[in-house]
Order: structure tokens, then sequence, then C-alpha cells
């Protein structure tokens, strides 16, 4: 655990380094007000600094009251002929986020199109959210395993300039790969995702291919290759939080898949269920929990739901467990906006 | 094991010359020469030309050449002004160096700051380079090991107010290293200290922030020396805040990235060394966290090719905007591309490393390995070998996956892949230990020919052996060969061992072995031989408790038989080990109890032979006056046999009590008991004992039997030998009298005038005495009655006990064998009465069963146990089996079906229930037990059902790949424990569907061919060969191959009535429609529903009604 003193000086230096929202336009900067930003009334209404610029998105412009020799001068300029955006990552696009990691793409997707509808007329400024909440939505339609949506909004998304950015471009992959996943093309999606996989250098990419093909290999009853396929995401990927429940809870069924009475000895059942064990005590608010709860057998599911009380109170941990750790401070900065 | 090497790259090395090199350029016009040159057209000012010459020969590292030149031009420059003296003072410095000269460099630079305290004043951008002579005079110390010069002027430095910032930070850092550098060849406690002050010293240089470079690079410095002295949790903290501001230049985040490799080293080390458990996986963890959280090749490399690439693009762009740069532009320009140069040597270094990656997985499989996950170790080595087969510790790797491929049990995969490192590194010197490891695999799991194969393997294969591996290899090719009873052969090795390796530290191990050789090949002369010389070598040795009972086995092998001498030698032992708790001991005891026993029996057998004479010599006597005399010594014969046969078997009893680590022992001791004891009625000793041993453990697999024997002895202890006795004591009581009766009858008849009446009463008297022996016996045999029916039930409450036991228990899959124990041993009470009949009144019914099973396995007092309810029920079902109620058993398996889920269930009743369910039809319910089998139980006796459940319905349901799917992979895994047959006909079926023929032909066949598998199943293949036939015929002849199948069919297999109506019904078809056979069709037709069986089949009632058509 960090000291509290550590702690308050990062709030403080993230304070002071948080920059407002901001559009560049040539020559000049205006200050924007954050139209995610809401106040306590009952509907909530945005907060607006009348010395902060609105945007139209009507008219596709944003309009500046300035006082001039004392006179209030409405200023008006073009959506348009903004050069850069300077914006703090909107709080419904974190929020869409995390619903992502909480197993709620629903909600994701609500809050990502927000995000969306407003950087519309931006997507190609460099700073612009479009693309990032875009990536958000592109998930959010993955995990809703809703095809015909998916397939309607990557024709679109493959068309934007941002698709040739190559990260992009492999998340598009990835859907696309997804996509013949569900539609069971098992073979092509192996052979796919580890032509990729060699493409691909972002951990995070790394890991969710790797649950694809798992995944993958997993349908095509290739126990073995899906195991070490899965396992790969806790052993070299450990950082990537997201994606460990889910390669855990696919090697514990891949272990189930390897088990048969003549490999009695390797105890697949026991290593198997380990792994469920691990899901529910270290990351016991996960989809996956709920899902390893039902895969463990009574007696060991009440046991698992114990120690992660007891670990949550602050006990040992038991033998082998690895918690969950946050991801390191480097990679966790998001700067792909600018 | 810790790696050594270091993985620093010495980038802090690099990155301080890089700041040093930097901030020294070279280019300039010697501006403040007297006077300027009139115009630029005319020539040039030769000292002006000599300084473009020194100045392009150090552009050009050649420093030797720029210091001549330096020199030369200091010579000629004459009086000039004080600036330009000090700059080519600084020149000559800095390319002394450079050439590494450290003497004449500080003498050199020692010269610039004495004599020029305004050093070069403004002749550069500004910077008299005074700061930059200080900090090179003190490394040019550093490298002279004059720490405290250095450290002086460190000082002075870090003291003055009036210095640039960015200096007195770099001097707090340089300060810090000297510091370290002073204490390298130090002790460990000296090291420390130098550690501490170089924090202190780093801590001044960051209290400011680490916003700059100097500052990062200090921060840098620190976290190296909070590593070193194990402040993990500050190390990483400071780290973080680095790499939050870090610039993102690849020398950053290379130094970062092995910043963190190096914590997770130091965590590695400490966790090595760590004494305390739990504080080790702690560290590992840590150490696994660093690992995980360092970047790839791939990522490093992207990282380099950008920064390079935005270098490339900065220089250019300044070299175009410039094209003719003023000195200030050149030197901006010239500290670009060196910054480009660096990357790129770094880039260069960075690619040279090709086994970056590798060792990073190496650590990760090593960390998860110390974390006891084999699983995701295997997995990290397994990278290893797939992307980086050249990895420079590759046999370190091979080790190590070897290690985690024999935890999680893959003993196949361990030697393969010993063998494989074996064929590829003949030469390491890891090689021996994965030789041996080849072996002792082999060796651990008793599979001692392949053991030896694999040792001679590695004796003829690996050249540079050990010499005492060799002998290790050599000691373990005799102990396999011991180990697999190979007497002579192995004696043969022990002692060619002995001969071979004198001084050999097993030598003892080798004696004892090479006696026991001996002595198992029945060669006791030898034995004792060499059990003495073990003796006299090792008076003390380990193996003597063992050398002593094996001699006092040799006392009791030699002809005849020192048996007093055995049971004295036993005795001693047991007298002198009474105290000793060792293993050993405690596992010999048994035996030597057991050698006791054998001796007296053996005793007992001399005895009864002597017993058979006197009672020889006896019946001889019988009439004469000796006869007394002869039943005498039989009688005391006898007593002498009873005598010892009861020590014999106080003996045994006292081996099976002390057995519990000694299963062998046990197992003989047992045998033996079994034999005598029922044999002398001792039934209630048998019951005790055996329930002694069933309760050490109940989930011992023998437990079960044990449990039999209990039951057993309990039963029969109800035939008490005293109910005997007691009818033999009657007999012999009325015997006397009703002999007397008798001959009083006898006489009467015989006597004159007696009348009948007399007579008559006579005979009354004798009837009455026997009316009363027959009514005193029935006394005795309604006790004898009771006592049976008091200890069945007591068996029944034995048994019902151990099942009440577990029942609550889902995982003790034993459970169920005992209900099905319980179940048929209440089925045997049920007196059967005919369909229709009613039992007889007060008759053991099945009614009367069930109550008595529910009330055994206590169901009333388990209400709340979903698993005890369940398994009440399955009780009640297999019940009904014994009882040939099947209605019933469907009944409380339907029971089961609707009241329970699956996980509420264990495989045994999941996969019975299951089954019952599939032949009821309700496929559902059936499903989702069979899948549960398949996905919890899989390594389960009952797994085969849940496949060839699961198959069946699929099949039915034409998802035919899906079924074919399952069969192959129950197939490929061999679960095929009771429902083989099943899966491959399910198979061949599903293969024949989707006219897979070929293939489904070759299974058919094998069914039909297969002997164990004669029944139904061969009928039914007949039927399908022949469907298949069919289905591909195009001809007549084809429609003939097909006939022959069925002909086949119904000829043979009449009595599967369903299979042979097929055949009859389909080869009629084909009579009629294809092969233009109408009577032929109809004949066939007529003589199947001339078939009682058959006709009413549904292909019997359909055929009906083609023939009428016909």
């Amino acid at each position: 655990m960090r000291p509290p003193l550590l702690l308050t000086a990062f709030v403080l230096l993230a304070a002071a380094t948080s920059s407002a929202q901001t559009f560049v336009f040539k020559g000049e900067r205006w200050e924007i007000n954050d139209p995610f930003k809401l106040d306590n009334s009952i509907p909530p209404k945005p907060v607006v600094d009348s010395k902060k610029g609105i945007i139209n998105m009507v008219k596709g412009t944003v309009d500046r009251t300035s006082n001039q020799a004392g006179f209030e001068v409405v200023l008006t300029r073009k959506l348009s002929e903004v050069t850069e955006v300077i914006w703090p990552m909107p709080a419904r696009l974190q929020e869409a986020q995390n619903n992502i990691n909480r197993g709620e793409p629903a909600k994701a997707l609500d809050n990502a199109e927000a995000v969306l509808k407003f950087f519309e007329p931006l997507k190609n400024v460099p700073g612009s959210w479009w693309v990032k909440a875009s990536l958000i939505k592109l998930d959010a339609l993955d995990r809703l395993e809703n095809d015909a949506a998916t397939n309607s909004f990557l024709a679109t998304f493959e068309k934007e300039q941002a698709a040739k950015q190559p990260e992009v471009a492999t998340q598009i992959q990835l859907a696309r790969l997804m996509l013949r996943a569900r539609k069971g093309e098992h073979d092509a999606v192996i052979r796919e995702a580890t032509e990729l996989l060699a493409k691909v250098d972002s951990s995070e990419l790394q890991a969710r291919l790797h649950l694809t093909k798992g995944n993958s290999l997993l349908a095509a009853k290739k126990y073995e290759a899906a195991m070490n396929t899965y396992l790969r995401v806790p052993v070299f990927f450990g950082s990537e939080t997201e994606m460990i429940p889910k390669a855990l809870l696919g090697a514990a069924r891949a272990f189930r898949g390897m088990d048969s009475p003549a490999l009695r000895d390797q105890k697949l059942e026991a290593v198997s269920n380990r792994y469920l064990y691990d899901i529910i005590v270290s990351f016991p608010v996960s989809k996956e929990a709920e899902e390893a709860k039902k895969l463990l057998p009574p007696e060991e599911r009440a046991k698992a739901e114990a120690d992660q009380k007891k670990i949550a109170a602050g006990g040992p941990l038991p033998e082998g467990v690895m918690l969950a750790k946050p991801k390191l401070a480097a990679e966790e900065k998001v700067e792909a906006n600018r | 094991m810790l790696i050594q090497e270091s993985r620093t790259y010495q980038l802090a090395k690099a990155a301080l010359l890089a700041v040093l090199l930097a901030v020294t350029p070279v280019t300039g016009v010697l501006r403040a020469q007297s006077k300027p040159l009139p115009t630029a057209e005319a020539k040039e000012d030769p000292l002006n030309v000599l300084y473009k010459a020194a100045d392009k020969a150090f552009e050009e590292k050649k420093y030797k050449e720029a210091l001549a030149l330096f020199q030369e031009l200091e010579d000629k420059a004459g009086d000039v002004a004080n600036s330009m003296k000090a700059v080519l003072s600084f020149r000559k410095a800095t390319c002394l160096f450079f050439m590494k000269d450290w003497p004449k460099a500080q003498a050199e630079l020692t010269a610039f700051l004495d004599r020029y305290p305004k050093g070069t004043e403004d002749f550069f951008d500004g910077d008299n380079r005074r700061g930059i002579a200080e900090l090179l005079l003190i490394e040019a110390f550093s490298k002279q090991g004059k720490w405290d010069q250095a450290l002086t002027r460190l000082e002075k430095i870090r003291a003055n107010a009036l210095a640039r910032p960015e200096e007195r930070v770099n001097a707090f850092t340089l300060s810090a290293q000297i510091v370290v550098d002073r204490a390298k060849s130090s002790t460990d406690d000296l090291k420390k200290a130098a550690y501490a002050q170089a924090i202190s010293l780093l801590k001044q240089a960051t209290a400011g922030g680490i916003n700059t470079p100097e500052r990062r690079e200090a921060a840098y410095k620190l976290v190296e020396m909070y590593t070193k002295l194990g402040l993990t949790k500050e190390a990483t903290q400071l780290k973080s805040e680095i790499d939050a501001r870090s610039s993102g230049s690849p020398v950053e985040v290379v130094r970062s990235n092995f910043q963190r490799l190096e914590i997770g080293d130091a965590r590695f080390a400490a966790a090595e060394s760590a004494a305390d458990e739990a504080f080790r996986g702690d560290f590992y963890r840590q150490a696994l966290n660093n690992y995980q959280g360092t970047l790839r090749r791939v990522n490093l490399t992207r990282s380099f090719a950008k920064a390079i690439e935005t270098k490339t693009a900065e220089v250019e762009g300044m070299t175009k905007a410039a094209p003719k740069p003023n000195p200030e532009q050149a030197d901006a320009i010239r500290r670009a591309q060196f910054d480009l140069e660096q990357f790129k040597k770094i880039e260069a270094e960075f690619k040279a490393n090709k086994d970056y990656d590798a060792l990073i997985s190496y650590r990760i499989g090593l960390c998860l390995l110390e974390l006891k996950r084999p699983w995701e170790a295997h997995v990290a080595f397994l990278d290893i070998f797939e992307n980086s087969p050249e990895f420079s510790r590759i046999a370190g790797a091979y080790y190590y996956h070897i290690i985690a491929l024999r935890r999680i049990g893959r003993n196949n995969e361990a030697q393969a892949k010993c063998k494989e490192f074996i064929r590829k590194f003949p030469k390491d010197e890891t090689v021996s230990s994965i030789a041996l490891i080849l072996g002792d695999i082999s060796q651990e799991r008793e599979e001692f020919p392949e053991a030896i194969d694999h040792y001679k393997w590695v004796l003829a294969n690996v050249a540079n052996l050990t010499p005492e591996v060799a002998e290790e290899i050599d000691f373990r090719i005799a102990a396999c060969l011991f180990s697999q009873v190979d007497w002579a052969p192995a004696q043969k090795a022990f002692e060619v061992f002995l001969k071979k390796y004198e001084r050999s530290s097993v030598r003892q191990q080798v004696l004892y072995m090479n006696a026991l050789c001996s002595f198992f090949q029945g060669k006791y002369k030898e034995t004792k031989v060499d059990f003495d010389k073990y003796q006299q070598e090792y008076p003390k040795g380990q193996f003597i408790p063992d050398v002593r009972y094996r001699q006092a086995i040799v006392k009791f092998g030699v002809n005849p038989p020192d048996i007093a001498g055995t049971i004295k030698l036993c005795e001693e032992w047991l007298k002198d080990y009474a105290k000793d708790r060792t293993d050993e001991v405690i596992a010999q005891t048994p035996e030597v109890h057991t050698l006791i026993g054998d001796a007296y029996i053996r005793m007992a057998d001399e005895l009864d032979k002597k017993v058979k004479a006197a009672d020889i010599d006896l019946r001889i006597n019988l009439k004469t006056p000796d006869r007394a005399k002869f039943a005498a010594i039989k009688d005391k014969f006898e007593q002498e046999k009873e005598a010892v046969t009861g020590k014999a078997i106080d003996a045994y009893e006292a081996a099976a009590k002390s057995a519990r680590t000694n299963p062998q022992a046990l197992e003989f001791v047992l045998g033996e008991l079994r034999k005598l004891l029922p044999g002398r009625g001792e039934h209630k000793r048998m019951r005790d004992l055996f329930k002694e041993i069933f309760d050490w453990d109940h989930n011992d697999p023998k437990a079960m039997t044990y449990l039999y024997e209990v039951i057993r002895s309990t039963e029969r202890m109800g035939n008490m030998p005293e109910f005997a006795e007691q009818a033999e004591k009657i007999r012999k009581g009325f015997s006397a009298k009703l002999a007397d009766a008798r001959k009083a009858v006898d006489q009467l008849e015989r006597r004159q005038g007696v009348t009948r009446p007399e007579i008559d009463k006579a005979k009354e008297a004798v009837r009455k005495l026997s009316a009363e022996l027959e009514a005193e016996l029935a006394k005795t045999e309604v006790k004898r009655q009771a006592s049976i029916d008091a200890q069945k039930k007591r068996a029944l409450k034995i048994l019902s006990d151990a099942v009440a036991e577990s029942i609550n228990d889902r995982k003790q899959e034993g459970t169920e064998t005992l209900i099905v124990f319980l179940a048929e041993k209440l089925a045997r009470k049920v007196k059967r009465v005919k369909a229709g009949a009613k039992p007889e009144p007060g008759a053991y019914t099945s009614v009367e069963a069930e109550k008595e099973l529910t009330k055994l396995l206590r169901l009333e007092e388990n209400r709340s146990s979903l698993v005890a309810q369940a398994r009440g029920f399955f009780a009640l079902g297999q019940l009904a089996v014994f009882t040939r109620e099947p209605e019933k058993t469907a009944a409380n398996f339907a029971k089961i079906a609707a009241n329970f889920k699956a996980e509420e269930l264990n495989p045994t009743i999941l996969a019975l229930v299951g089954e019952s369910l599939l032949a009821k039809g309700d496929l559902k319910k059936a499903e989702e037990f069979f899948r549960y089998i398949l996905e919890f139980s899989r390594s389960s006796e009952y797994a085969d059902y849940g496949f060839a459940g699961l198959a069946e319905i699929r099949l039915g349901e034409k998802k035919y790949a899906e079924a074919l799917s399952l069969c192959d992979e129950a197939i490929e895994n061999n679960i095929l424990m009771s429902k083989e047959l099943d899966l491959r006909f399910t198979r061949a079926r599903a293969l024949a569907e989707l006219s897979k023929y070929k293939e489904a032909k070759e299974e058919f066949e094998e069914i039909a061919r297969t002997r164990e598998w004669r029944g139904e199943k061969t009928g039914a293949s007949l039927y399908w060969l022949g469907l298949m036939e069919e289905r591909q015929a195009t001809d007549k002849d084809g429609y003939a191959r097909a006939v022959a199948y069925y002909r086949r069919c119904y000829m043979t297999w009449k009595k599967y009535e369903v299979w042979a109506a097929k055949s009859y019904f389909a080869e009629a078809k084909i009579l009629a429609t294809k092969l233009d056979q109408k009577d032929g069709a109809k004949r066939l037709l007529q003589e199947m529903l001339e078939k009682d069986r058959i006709k009413d089949t549904r292909e019997g009632v359909e055929a009906k009604a083609y023939l009428l058509g016909l």
C-alpha cells in the first residue's frame, strides 16, 4: 500500500497537471465547457461557465462570449476550424471502459455512443476521443455478440481515416476474428490469430488475441493447445488484469477437457478447480468469478468464497495465489488521443 | 537459482557519457584571435586552418592526432587572449580524457581549472566549461582509484551555491557513484554502508523533484541503490514516479525496463535467501510482477525505431533549415546527430542481445516454479523452446522445464525432453544430471526394465558423464535389477560395483543388498557369510535391524530349521527395538511377528505328525492294557499342538495389528488368520481384528474387503460353538437314558410272560424321552437362531454405520459401492414369489426390505442432506434391481432426476441414473447429467457414460458430427471403461449417417468380429453393414452384398428381434424392388411373420401391410 503522503502528492500532482478542455484554432486556444459535466439539478444539466466556449452541435460551431472594452461580444468559430483538441478523458468514456471491465456491455455502448456523437465532427482532429470511443463501442458490440450491429459498424468504421492506424486496424481485424469465431470458423480463427500474434506488439492486444485463439482451440476440443494458449496470458501479460480472469476461466475449462481416467495421476480436475478458485479469490467481482462459482463443485465453491472473504478482510494469501495487480504506470498512460 | 550475469547494459555509464559528450562541442572558430581577417576571400589565417584541422581530427575521434594539432596550435599561438589559451587547454584535456590517459588528463584538467578561473569564457555557448572540466577531472580521479580526491572535488561543487543547479545534481550523482565504486571490493557490510551513503547523496540530488534529465539520472541511480539494499517498496515507488515522468526516450525506456528486471532479480535473490517461507512467497511474487511488467523485444524495438525516426527527421530538418549553419546552429546539429548515433548504438546493442525475450521467460518460469505454479512454468519454458531455441541458457531452460513436467505428472514428456537435450547438447555440463533424471523417472514409476534401458542408453550415449554420475548410474542399474527381483543379475551387478568402486559412498547399501540377493535366492549359507561381512564392516549400520531379522530367517530356512533359534532371535529383536520408532523398524515389526508365527506353525505341523503317529499307536493298542498310556501320549501332543497354534495365532495377530505401514505383511498375515481363526470358531476375534484394521482408514482401497470380513465374521458369530456344545451335552444326557429305556424295552420283549401293556409302557417311556430330547434340542436351536439373527442385525448395523458415515459426503464414491452391498444383502432376505402371487403372511417382502434399507441408511436423520436423500433413492433403485422390480428402479431413479440438480450428485449416480433416463426417453434430464459428468468428472470411472450417453442423444437428434466428435474424443483419450462397445457403435452409426462409409464399415466390422462383444451389437452391426451397402448400391451386385449382410443378421441373431426384423424387411424390399424377386420377397415376409418375437415389432407390422401390396 502506498503511503498516504505520497498519495496526496499524486493527487496534487494530478490536479496541477490536468489541463482544461481546450480547442486549438489557428493562432488561438479556447477553453470549452465540458458537456459531460453535469450539475446536481433534477434532471441534471450541463455545467456552463460563461467564460468558456459552448459547442453548438446543430450549427457545427463554438460560441464564446468575450468582454472587449466593457462590451460583451460573442465570438463564433466553426468546429471544422479546430486544429487540435486538448481534452482529458471524458468521464462517460471512462465509465464506458469501466462498464466493459465490469461486464456491462450494454451500458458501455450507451456511454460510448454519447462520446462518439460529441466528437463526431472532430473525429480526425488530433486529440479527439472519437477513435477510442469507437474502439470501446466495437468492444461492447463484440461482447453483446450482436453480430449484425458489429458488421454494420465495422463496415462504416473501416472507411474512416482512423482505421488506417495500425493499432485500430488490428482491433478491427480482431473484431472480425471474433465474428468468425462466433460463426464457428474455429480453424480459420486459430490460423489468423496466430498470424496476428506475430504482428501486434501491444500487450493488451496480445492478451486478447491469445484469448480469442484459446477460445477457438477450446471449441475445437484442442484442449492441450487451448490450455497453453490461455495460460500465456497470466504468465506473460500479468498486468492485463482485465484479461486474466477470462484466461484463467478458459484454462480451467481446457484442463477439464484434458482430463480422462488415463490422466488421473495429473489430477487435472483439481488443477482446473484450483484455477476457478483463483478467479473467485483474486477477481471476486468479475463476471468470470460468477461463472467460476457455477463450475466449481459446491464444497469447493463454499471454501473459495470463504477464503475470498478472509483475504478481503486482510487475511494471508493461500499458497500459490497471485492477486490481481494494477497495470504499471508507464503503460497506463493514455496519450493515444494526442 | 539466480541468474548471475548483469543485465544493465551499463546504461548509467552510457547516459553519463552522453551528457558529457553532448555538452562538449568541438565546432567553432577561433573567434578570439587578436584580429579578424580583413576579408573572407583573403588567405585564411594559418592558425585558423590549424584549429580547423585539429577540430576535424577530434570530430573523427582521432584524438591523438587532434592532441598533437592542438599542442602545435598552442605552441604557435604565442601571446593570445587567456580565453583562447583556456580553449586549447580544455581541448587538450578532452583529447587526453578520450584517449583514457588518465594521469595526463588529470594534469591537464587540473592546470585548466587552476590557470583559468573564468574558463573558456564565452567562446562556446556561454558555458565556460569549468563545470565540465571538474566532472571530467573527477572521472579521471575515479579511473585511477583516487576516490578521496574525486570526492573532495565533488564536495566543493555540491557546496558551491553559485554552481549551476544541474552541475550540483551531477555532482551528487557522481559522488554516490564513487562512494559505491570505492566499496566495490570491500566486505558486504562496508558495501551496504556505501549504498546507504549513496542513497543519502542521491536523495539530496532528487530533493527538488525529478523533472530534469540530470535529476532523473540521479533518481535512476537511487532506484538502483534501493534495490541493492533490498528496499523494494521504495525502489518500486520511485520507479513508478520516474516512469510517470518519462520522456519516452529509448534510453529511458530501456533503462526503466532493465531496472525493472534488476528489481525483479533483487527480489528473486531475496526469496532464494529468505529463511521464512511466508516472506519467500511474497518475494517471488514481487519478482514475478517485475518480470511480467518488462517490455518485450518487439515493444522496445518499436520504441527505438520511433525515436530514431523522429531524431533523423529532426537532424534533417535542422540541416535543411540551416544549409550554412552558424557556430551555434552547427553545435545544435552536432548534438542532435550525436543523440541519433547514441540511439542507434543502443539499438544495435539491444539487437545483438538475442536472449532478451528468452531471459524474461526464463525468469518468469523460475518464479512460477518456485510459486508452485508448474503449469504456468511449463508454458513459460515452452515459450523459450518455441521462440528462442538459440537461447544461451537453453540448458537451464531444459532442466527447469523437465522439473515442471515432472511436477505436473507428465513423466513421458519429461523423459522425451531429457533425451532431446542429451541428443542436442551432448557436451553440456548439465547433461549428467539430465541423464540421471531420465532413468529416475522410470525408476520412480517402478518401470524397472525401462529405467535400466534408459541408464544403459545414457552410459552408451553420453560422452562426458562425470565419474560420480557414472557411479550412480551403475548403482541404479543394480538397484533396478534388485527391485525387479532378478536376484542373480542384481547380485552380479553389485559384486562388479563393489570391485569397481571400493570406496563408494553407497558401499554399505550395496553390501546389504548383495546379501539380500543371496537371501532371496535361498542361498542361506552365502547369506550368512554376506550378512556377517556387513555386520563386521558396519556394526552400527543402518540396516542392522533388517540384517538381524534376516539372520533369524536364515535359521528358519536351513534344513532342518532351527525353530527355537529363530524364535529366540526374533524375541531378542522385538525386545531390542521395542522403543525404536523409526519408520524402518515400525515397518519391520510385523514381519518379525509373522516369522514367530511361522515358526510356531512349523512346530504345530511337526506336532501334528506326532499326533497322527500317536493316533495310529492308540488304534493299534486300543484293546491292549497300554491303551491309556497311548491315549495320554496323543492327548499330550494334541495339547502341545494346540498351545503352539495358539502362540502362532497370537503372533500373527500381533503382526496384523502392527502392520499399518506394511501392507504386504498385513496382506500375508491376514491371509493366514483367515485360514486359522474361522476354523477354530474364533469369529469374534476375527471380527474385532478386521474392525480394528477397517477403522485405520475407511478410504483405504482395501477398506471394503476388511468391512466384508467384519460383516461375515459378525454373521458367523451368531452360530456360537456353545450352541453345538449345549446340543451335544443334551444329546449325551439323553443318550444314556434312552439307551437304558431301549434296553428295558428289549429285555421286556425277550422276557417270557411279559404282557403287551407292559411292553407298550416301556416303549412309551422311550418315545417320551425322545420327545423330551427333541424339545430340548429345539430350545437350543431357537436360541441359536436368535443369536444368528441378532448378529446379522449387528452386521447390518456395522454396514449401515459405514454407509451413514459418508452418506453426506458427495465426493465419497465408495459410498455407492457400500450401498449396493447393503441393498444386495437385504435383497437376499426377500422371499421371492411368482408374479401375481401373494407372499405368505409374515414373509419378508421387498416392501419390508425398502423400509429396512431406509432405516439403515438413516435417511430420517439426514433429511437436510441433499446427497443423502439422493443416495436413498439410488439405494432403493438398486434394491429393486436385485429384487427384479425394474419399474421400481425406474421410479426411484426418476425421483432423483426430478428432485436433484446434477451438481448435488456424484458421478456414479449421474451415470447410472442418466442411463436409465436415456432408456426411458427423458433426454433433457439425461443430457444434463451426462454433460455434468463431461464437465466435472472426466477422470471418474463413469466418465464413459457421459460420452456414450451424450453421443447417443446427439445421434438421435441427427447431429451426427457432434455425436462423432464425442465418440472420437472418448476413444482418443481412452475413456472407455465399460462403454467402449456403445461408443464404437455410436461412432460407426454417426460415420454411416455422414456417408463416411469406409470408416464406418471398418468400425462395424470390428464390432462384428470381436468375440467379447458378441451379442445385440453384433447383430446390429450386421444390419448396419447391410444398410450401408444398400445405400451405396448402384447395381444388382451392390444389392446382393446388402442382402448377404441382412441374411447373416436375421439368421444368426434372431433373438435380437428388432435387428432381425429390420433385416428381414429390408431384404424383402430389395428383393421386391431392386432384384425383381417378388415371390422371393413374399416368401421371406411370410417366414418373417411366422416368428413370434418378430411379427409384433414395428417392422413386422409394416411388413404385413407391405406383403398385402406385393
